[in-house]
């Protein structure tokens, strides 16, 4: 069979650009829906109604301004640490370790802020706490890139522990060294400066943090598809052999990607500081890290995706406490939810290339 | 001087009882992940199983009134539990480390879950061997309390050993995990073993989460673990897939472990954190250092794809 | 039916008749009314290309698949295999390819769990002392006290094979079982094999497509092409010509080029390999000094019988394994492993095992097609990517070297393996090439694909190409090398060029010391 001689350039491109791309949209969308089904029945057997369940999900998360703002607000840092596990994930590395960037990254911010308080001008402030935060979690997560490439250690294990790791040296800084002596009950560093806050967007009651998360999304999307960096990137994720013979150093693209990933992981602990609780304390560790990770997977590790997904997520866990008061579920409700969309989700990989659907249309173009 | 040869053989006595009961769960966890690892599978949902386990064993014996059918239902849970990881992962494209993660997710949730109504009761407890019984010191009793599970669990490392080398179905487990090809010729089915063995080993990771729960003083809240079950899988290559080290390993992670609270109860509190972290920061250590070892690599069963 | 219990007397050879089975895979008809009878004590050779149906054939008697049509009857019993576990109970036995033995244990545990009575525990003193008196009787053998991965291939595959007689299985089914060995080892073991059954001991089938192989060996010929016997006789009665006629049909082969230009006078190399050594991943010796130049418009192949460190130093040539000691030149200058190095000295590579080494699966075609030319022009502009400048190259490559893909955005690793090979063909040689390492291009392919990727090679050289060839086929070598080259244990033994030499002195060379781990 001779390949075609003649291409009608735009419906052919567009034509195999949906058919090949539908799959990927179409397999994730089921899964969600397979996996509220699941969770309805799971409710239906605890004598609750799921029909309340999700209808309090969009009241929580999307039904009034109030809401969205609180979904938006939970949604920037959802993108950041979402990003996190993408990037690597396009070089063929699982890295989990998020969480632990985020915390030890806002933590550090926080800390920055205190020797400068009185010295410096808040802006710079600020300035100081954003790098901080940026550099200490992208080292925090290139060093699981480094030590994948250089000693061959697993790095989704390594990064799970380095997330152990944070919230330890963290706790214990808090708790001891840097504690704050004005707010005897709960451990936490020393409030910043409230000029030194990051504010909030105007018109919406949600911080600048969300729209970093958006541009930094669509950049990553254009440096992973469309830049030579993205496609040697790819190449090494997919094949490292290949890339190897084809001349590409795949260690130095593996420790990049995960740099990238940590700045993002540490920028979202950066806004958690600076935007929201203006101090650093336990209520970093609030499981961003650990739904991004699922985000991330639901988005099939494209950024661009991220941005809705993150969006489900954030109002998901902002109707968390609606859904614990109205119904009587525990709070770990949300936390069995993502359990169980996580595992659905892994379970649909398996139908991709299998479906006739999919497959009549790949071979339809002679 | 006394002062201070007293503090160290109190330190000392403590670390010894802190062992055996730091070092249990990595034990069993350690040796249910060999048994899968052996088989080619790497299962990293252990976490979660271990946390469920725990729930599930404290539930039932406060429902029921006996530690040992907590152990019980602690297994059977972890048994299901290591067997859905094995169904999913027996899907073709499905990434066995992406579901080993999922089930962390969903044990977890899934035990903090139900578990709500059990955090305040307590549950009677297991009850402990008294090794101590020929020492005036009531400390040194104390310490040498030891808990029935960690003599099974010695047990258990030197029965494996001498199975993976003298039974039948312990060679079919070396081999599933070392060469599909030569499985599938001798006619084993190599999604009936490793089904067989991740299930085994989330029975045993059950086990160890009941431990965490019922052995002495024994209690359920959701800060119980925090990544034990994470640790025997790094513990597990570092012990280079034989059942005796993992024993050994497991003492060396419960020294460790049992550190901090030791200094502790001679009234060391500060580094408190850091002895919390030192678990992590040995298992991360002992990573990098065997990552590039040679030995590793040729011990290692083949079709285990640790790093792709 | 009796079923036969493992380890009795010396054992008698079983014959195998197969009658009119067919097997169809929806459409596909995999096998035809195919007949095969083998007496028992002779030794029978089934020859055929790739895709004739050789191996559906030998999975119907061993019991993976069961025939549509026809019957098979073992020593004149009509029987029924309906699983491997029957085809063992019946006595049939087959060595594969590849080896199937498990490389962690010894020889010993292999022996052991292949039994079919199943012991829940081993008692180690019967059964060593019941093994050896085994290896007593039998005309080789192989260490068994030590794991199989530090045996060398060919006491792996004598092994496998005194696995099958220590479970009494007296038919036995080899698949090249010598590609994997030196010529002196081949000639051993099946001169061995062929005294057992001129003895009464044991009946063989013999997979192969080596004439020499069949000639010296086999009583009988059963030649299969498309599914179908489209001759069975005597060795004795047939020529040469008369078996590769029956294998490939009578469409005249494709034509061959037609010159081979005249070698360069010696001049500079452009390919230096100097003084090169590498380690294996568990630490020990892959190769050591690896000493090679190539003239441009030279081939020079290596030949070896494959674990000598061939692949080994493809990967450390490739950059993807890290060198201990020694330098790549190229044009007169050394050679960094770096894309821009390569892209320099214009070396391409043809890896085996496209779509594991040369290809990434997930990517589209036209992304594979991409892979060296993505960051330059007219494919990147100051590091962003042009995607219809990809397109239009992927189109037109597809369209020269016609590689059969619904279109330039499917994956690549829904395509055949052929069209996979012609995609890194494509990638690979449409530049303009100056240096090229090939290592068994045509393993698996027909013997049309093969004519083609040979003629390119050649086609290559003429031009002026310098081409590193690394092969497990001596007749490619032969056919198609200006040089050869030796490894054996890690290091070169030999080289003479090809006019100098001839295939029983490269096989005597092939042979050098025995295991490749021990050797350095």
């Amino acid at each position: 069979m001779v390949a075609p001689t003649k291409v009608g350039k735009w419906s052919l491109g567009v034509r195999t650009w949906l058919h090949y791309r539908a799959e990927t949209f179409i397999i994730p969308a089921v899964a969600l829906l397979a996996s509220a089904a699941y969770f309805s029945v799971f409710l239906i057997c605890l004598g609750k109604s799921p029909g309340e369940f999700f209808f309090l999900i969009a009241r929580g998360g999307f039904g009034t301004l109030f809401s969205w703002q609180n979904t938006l607000v939970r949604a920037a840092p959802l993108i950041l640490t979402a990003l996190c596990v993408a990037i690597p994930a396009r070089m063929g590395l699982v890295v989990i370790g998020g969480e632990g960037a985020l915390v030890i990254a806002g933590f550090s911010a926080g800390a920055i802020a205190i020797p400068l308080d009185q010295s410096v001008a808040p802006m710079f402030i600020t300035l100081a706490m954003g790098l901080t935060a940026v550099v200490v979690g992208a080292c925090w997560i290139g060093l699981v890139g480094w030590m994948r490439h250089a000693r061959g250690v697993n790095e989704t294990i390594s990064s799970l522990l380095l997330t152990y790791i944070a919230i330890a040296i963290v706790n214990f800084f808090i708790e001891g060294v840097l504690r704050n002596p004005a707010d005897p009950n709960r451990p936490s560093t020393k409030a910043i400066n409230p000029d030194a806050m990051v504010g909030a967007i105007p018109g919406l009651h949600v911080h600048w943090g969300l729209a970093a998360g958006v541009v930094l999304a669509v950049l990553l999307y254009l440096l992973m598809d469309r830049t030579t960096f993205g496609f040697a990137a790819r190449i090494a994720g997919g094949n490292p052999r290949v890339a190897e013979a084809q001349g590409l150093s795949v260690g130095r693209l593996i420790v990049t990607g995960c740099f990238i990933g940590g700045a993002c992981a540490g920028l979202a602990g950066f806004f958690e500081v600076a935007a929201v609780h203006g101090r650093a304390n336990a209520a970093l560790h609030a499981n961003y890290g650990f739904t991004g990770i699922l985000v991330s997977f639901l988005a099939r590790h494209s950024p661009l995706a991220i941005i809705p997904v993150a969006c489900l997520f954030g109002g998901i866990g902002a109707a968390g406490g609606l859904i614990q008061r109205r119904m009587e579920l525990p709070d770990a409700t949300v936390l069995l939810l993502q359990g169980v969309v996580f595992v659905t989700l892994l379970a649909s990989e398996t139908l991709y290339g299998r479906l006739p659907f999919f497959r009549a249309t790949q071979d339809s173009h002679t | 001087m006394s002062d201070l040869w007293s503090a160290l053989t109190l330190v000392l006595i403590a670390l010894l009882g802190g062992i055996v009961r730091v070092s249990t769960p990595f034990l069993f966890v350690s040796l249910g992940e060999c048994l899968t690892e052996k088989t080619g599978r790497i299962n990293l949902g252990l976490e979660g199983t271990l946390v469920l386990g725990a729930m599930t064993g404290y539930a039932a014996s406060y429902l029921t009134g006996s530690p040992w059918l907590g152990i019980g239902a602690a297994a059977l849970t972890g048994m299901v539990f290591g067997a859905f990881h094995a169904i999913l992962c027996q899907l073709p494209r499905v990434n066995d480390i992406a579901v080993g993660i999922a089930l962390i997710q969903l044990g977890t949730g899934a035990a903090f879950f139900f578990g709500k109504p059990f955090i305040q009761p307590t549950a009677p407890h297991m009850p402990s061997i008294a090794l101590g019984w020929w020492s005036s010191n009531p400390d040194l009793q104390n310490a040498l309390l030891i808990n029935p599970l960690f003599p099974m669990g010695i047990a258990l490392a030197i029965f494996l050993r001498w199975a993976f080398r003298n039974t039948y179905w312990g060679l079919i487990v070396r081999t599933t995990g070392d060469s599909e090809p030569a499985a599938r010729d001798l006619g084993v089915s190599v999604n009936g073993v490793r089904l067989a063995a991740t299930s085994i080993g989330g029975l045993l990771a059950g086990i160890g989460g009941a431990f965490l729960s019922l052995s002495y003083p024994g209690s359920w809240n959701e800060g119980l673990s925090s990544g034990q079950g994470l640790m025997a899988v790094a513990l597990v290559i570092f012990a280079r897939w034989d059942p005796v080290h993992c024993f050994y390993a497991a003492v060396l992670f419960g020294a460790a472990g049992a550190i901090g609270p030791a200094l502790q109860s001679v009234g060391v509190t500060q580094g408190y954190y850091f002895f919390n972290a030192a678990p992590y920061i040995l298992t991360l250590l002992l990573m990098v250092a065997s990552g590039r070892s040679k030995r590793a690599a040729r011990d290692m069963p083949r079709e285990l794809a640790i790093t792709r | 039916m009796t079923v036969r219990t493992d380890q009795t007397d010396p054992g008698r050879a079983i014959g195998l008749d197969v009658s009119s089975v067919s097997k169809m895979f929806g459409s596909f008809v995999a096998l035809k009314d195919v007949d095969l009878k083998v007496p028992a004590a002779s030794f029978h050779a089934m020859l055929g290309e790739n895709g004739a149906g050789k191996t559906t054939l030998v999975r119907c008697i061993t019991g993976y698949y069961h025939p549509d049509h026809g019957k098979i009857a073992v020593d004149g019993h009509a029987v029924t295999i309906a699983s491997p576990r029957d085809a063992h109970r019946f006595g049939i036995g087959m060595v594969h390819q590849s080896f199937t033995l498990v490389p962690s244990l010894t020889g010993a545990e292999n022996l052991v769990i292949a039994r079919t009575d199943r012991p829940l525990v081993f008692h180690w003193d019967s059964e060593l002392k019941r093994m050896n008196e085994f290896l007593e009787r039998m005309p080789f053998r192989a260490p068994l006290d030590v794991p199989v991965w530090t045996l060398s291939a060919g006491e792996k595959q004598k092994l496998q094979i005194l696995r099958q007689l220590y479970l009494n299985q007296r038919f036995l089914i080899l698949d090249e079982p010598t590609s994997v060995l030196t010529p002196d080892e081949a000639e051993e073991l099946l001169g061995r094999l062929r005294d057992m059954t001129r003895a009464g001991e044991l009946t063989i089938c013999l997979i192969t497509h080596k004439l020499r192989e069949v000639r010296a060996f086999a009583d009988e010929v059963t030649v299969l092409r498309r599914g179908e016997v489209v001759g069975v006789g005597r060795t004795a009665d047939l020529t040469n010509a008369d078996i590769a006629k029956l294998m490939v049909g009578d469409t005249p082969p494709p034509s061959r080029w037609t010159s081979r230009k005249p070698a360069q006078p010696a001049g500079h190399p452009a390919f230096e390999i100097r003084g090169l050594a590498a380690d294996r991943d568990d630490g020990m010796a892959a190769f050591r000094d690896i000493q090679l130049a190539i003239q441009p418009g030279e081939i020079v192949g290596i030949a070896g019988v494959s674990g000598n460190g061939q692949s080994a130093l493809l990967e450390a040539l490739c950059g993807q394994r890290a060198v201990v000691s020694g330098e790549v030149w190229a044009h007169g200058e050394r050679v960094p492993p770096t894309r821009a190095a390569f892209a320099k000295h214009r070396m391409f590579s043809l890896p085996e095992e496209p779509l594991k080494n040369a290809a990434v699966g997930r990517m589209t075609v036209a992304e594979n097609l991409a892979l060296r030319t993505f960051d330059r022009a007219p494919l990147a502009k100051g590091g962003w990517l042009s995607s219809a400048a990809m397109r239009r190259q992927a189109i037109g490559l597809i369209g020269r070297y016609r590689i059969k893909t619904p279109s330039p955005s499917a994956q690549i690793d829904t395509l055949s393996g052929g069209n996979i090979q012609r995609t890194v063909l494509a990638r690979e040689l449409s530049g303009n090439v100056g240096i090229l390492i090939i290592a068994n291009p045509c393993a698996g392919l027909d013997f049309t694909s093969t004519d083609a990727i040979h003629a390119e090679i050649m086609d290559q050289r003429n031009r002026g190409v310098a081409v590193l060839l690394v092969s497990e086929d001596l007749d490619e070598i032969l056919e198609l090398a200006d040089r050869v080259v030796v490894m054996s244990g890690g290091r070169i033994t030999y080289a003479a060029s090809i006019a100098d030499t001839d295939r029983a002195t490269i096989g005597h060379y092939m042979a050098g010391e025995k295991t490749a781990e021990a050797a350095i």
